[in-house]
């Protein structure tokens, strides 16, 4: 079942450029060099209930805008975006009783306040009955821990705290959808723990479709299912990361230690692209030879000490990812 | 009447915690509650003063003119308590807190106008009180039970009034991202033309402030009809019934304006 589906959404914002010093201010004032930012420009994708997906790019790429438009808070320059068939604008009020979202630079509680009454809150916002309530909020403890500062002031709160009850006040309603903006930004170790074992949690018990956008390669390996690259508004790469890891990074290395320096080592089948004194690396194509076979030719071949396989690094290829769309200015959209 | 009683839940709760927010930093109200009789005393001593050396503005005598204030002042008391957020308009947009509102099946103006509930304005209300039942004992207000059910209705319009105001002119916030330019002027207009009776003012200014922005209806008209004195405008029903229609009438405009800004409105970055 397609829970969201986008159709050429776009999002053009007019921003006006200024000039340096008074002058500029002046003249800008009198001709206002109007420029049009595409900040997402014709996306499209389709999401399906109780996917994990994760929307990465680098800052300014265009996640936290789609988010928005498809949670309807802005509304798309042109395009379509629809949430269970209902579109965020028309139907603003029926489609947001279905979404839970968080964002990680946001609060949605009140600052000054228990968290628990900012809880009590959203009780009354979501009509929720007590009996649902008291049952939410159990759950919520089991899985964050809430229970362990419900009754401390919101800026009292650790970060990772702070999150575990925003993600919580999201969840309240157990909405079938839930969005998340950088959830783990500025987390430690622990926190995010704690936070991907939430998501992973209720998107098996419950089969939450999870909407996040991140920086951190780690919440996309370990939490999503499919991910969608967003770069200067478009969609750069979309599916699972295996498919997009085996095509944007098709190599792995092989760093081999050598008896003595002098050696040069040579494989028709992998390329030398390294060599510092006793260490070699070499690298070759998972299609063309196996690590096995490479690994006893050269055994046979050379005085090899020791050896280990480096499977290439995710957040390499996301940055050539990144870069690559840089260069040719439009997107390898597929 | 359920969905009347569920609006009513999620104000009250709102309401109640944006108080409890502010009884956090007790020591701001406190210095704002020294400050504010401070600020009314100079208005009603200037209109003493003045009437001291000119006998009358307008030929509205002292009690009569602190009968006008009184009015006035009530209402704006009333206002600030339950919607001075309009001034800050500005703050909500530029740090995207309609974003939230949005995301919640509520109407949104409906959620700012329960968003605060200003604590330091209950001292506004306590001075225009008193002021006001000053002005009756100097007028000698004839306290029946038809004329304090008209006064409350009265007040409540005029208050719905310069909320309403303040709604539609501060509603330029979702387009220039600033409104504390309007919200000062908007501020003066409305002391300068609710202190004095609107006879001495000339006339294609009356019909201004009678027609396009209704501040006559906040205390002038209503005055007028109490103390028995001409407005020289033939008004089609009491003031007690014209008040609070164009209370209600403004507001719906108000709302209007507002919907049509928020349709403008871009959110912030991040």
């Amino acid at each position: 079942m397609i829970v969201i589906s986008a159709d050429q959404l776009s999002k053009k914002f007019t921003v006006i450029r200024r000039e340096k010093g008074l002058k500029g201010a002046l003249s800008s004032l009198i001709h206002p060099e109007k420029i049009t930012v595409n900040a997402v420009d014709n996306v499209s994708f389709k999401i399906e209930k109780g996917e994990i997906v994760g929307f990465i790019g680098p800052n300014g790429a265009g996640k936290s805008t789609t988010v928005k438009m498809m949670t309807g808070i802005l509304h798309p320059t042109s395009g379509s975006v629809e949430i269970n068939g209902l579109s965020p604008f028309k139907d603003r009020k029926k489609v947001v009783r279905e979404l839970g979202v968080v964002f990680g630079q946001r609060t949605q509680l009140y600052w000054d306040l228990r968290l628990g009454e900012s809880f009590e809150l959203l009780k009354r916002i979501y009509q929720i009955s007590d009996s649902m309530y008291k049952a939410n909020m159990k759950q919520m403890d089991e899985v964050l821990g809430i229970n362990e500062f419900i009754h401390i002031p919101v800026r009292q709160l650790s970060l990772g705290q702070r999150m575990r009850g925003e993600l919580a006040a999201a969840m309240l309603h157990s909405p079938p959808v839930l969005f998340l903006d950088e959830p783990t930004i500025g987390l430690d170790v622990e926190g995010k723990h704690s936070i991907r074992k939430f998501i992973r949690e209720i998107n098996q018990r419950y089969g939450t479709t999870v909407i996040l956008t991140t920086h951190d390669l780690d919440d996309v390996e370990q939490l999503c299912s499919r991910l969608i690259v967003i770069n200067h508004g478009r969609i750069v790469e979309d599916g699972p990361l295996q498919d997009i890891a085996e095509r944007m990074a098709p190599y792995r290395f092989l760093v081999l230690e050598i008896a003595s320096p002098g050696i040069g080592i040579r494989h028709s089948l992998a390329d030398t692209v390294r060599q510092n004194g006793n260490q070699v690396w070499l690298r070759f194509r998972k299609s063309e030879i196996s690590a096995s076979r490479l690994i006893s030719d050269l055994c046979y071949s050379y005085p090899v000490l020791d050896l280990k396989i480096k499977e290439p690094d995710i957040e390499d290829m996301i940055r050539e990812l990144y870069k690559l769309n840089d260069k040719t200015g439009s997107g390898v959209c597929n | 009447m359920d969905k009347l009683r569920y609006y009513l839940s999620v104000a009250s709760y709102s309401m109640k915690l944006s108080m409890k927010k502010q009884l956090e930093y007790p020591m701001e109200i406190i210095s704002c509650f020294a400050m504010i009789p401070m600020m009314y005393a100079t208005g009603i001593l200037l209109l003493y003063f003045l009437t001291q050396n000119l006998k009358s503005i307008g030929g509205w005598t002292f009690p009569q003119l602190a009968f006008l204030y009184g009015i006035g002042d009530l209402s704006h008391g009333i206002m600030v308590v339950f919607s001075v957020q309009n001034w800050f308009l500005d703050r909500y947009v530029n740090r995207g807190e309609f974003d939230r509102m949005l995301l919640r099946p509520l109407n949104v103006f409906f959620q700012f106008s329960v968003s605060y509930v200003n604590i330091i304005g209950i001292m506004d209300v306590l001075v225009g009180l008193s002021v006001f039942i000053y002005s009756c004992v100097l007028v000698k207000f004839s306290w029946t039970f038809s004329n304090i059910v008209r006064l409350v209705v009265i007040i409540l319009g005029a208050a719905l009034i310069r909320s309403s105001i303040f709604t539609i002119f501060c509603s330029v916030a979702f387009w220039t991202k600033r409104c504390s330019a309007v919200t000062a002027l908007m501020n003066d207009m409305l002391e300068r033309t609710t202190l004095y009776p609107m006879t001495i003012y000339p006339r294609l200014l009356q019909l201004m402030l009678t027609l396009i922005i209704p501040v006559a209806f906040i205390s002038f008209f209503s005055s007028c009809c109490f103390l028995g004195i001409d407005s020289s405008f033939r008004l089609p029903a009491d003031a007690a019934v014209m008040t609070p229609a164009i209370g209600i009438i403004t507001f719906i405009l108000a709302q209007a304006v507002f919907n049509w800004g928020l349709r403008n409105y871009e959110s912030s970055g991040s």
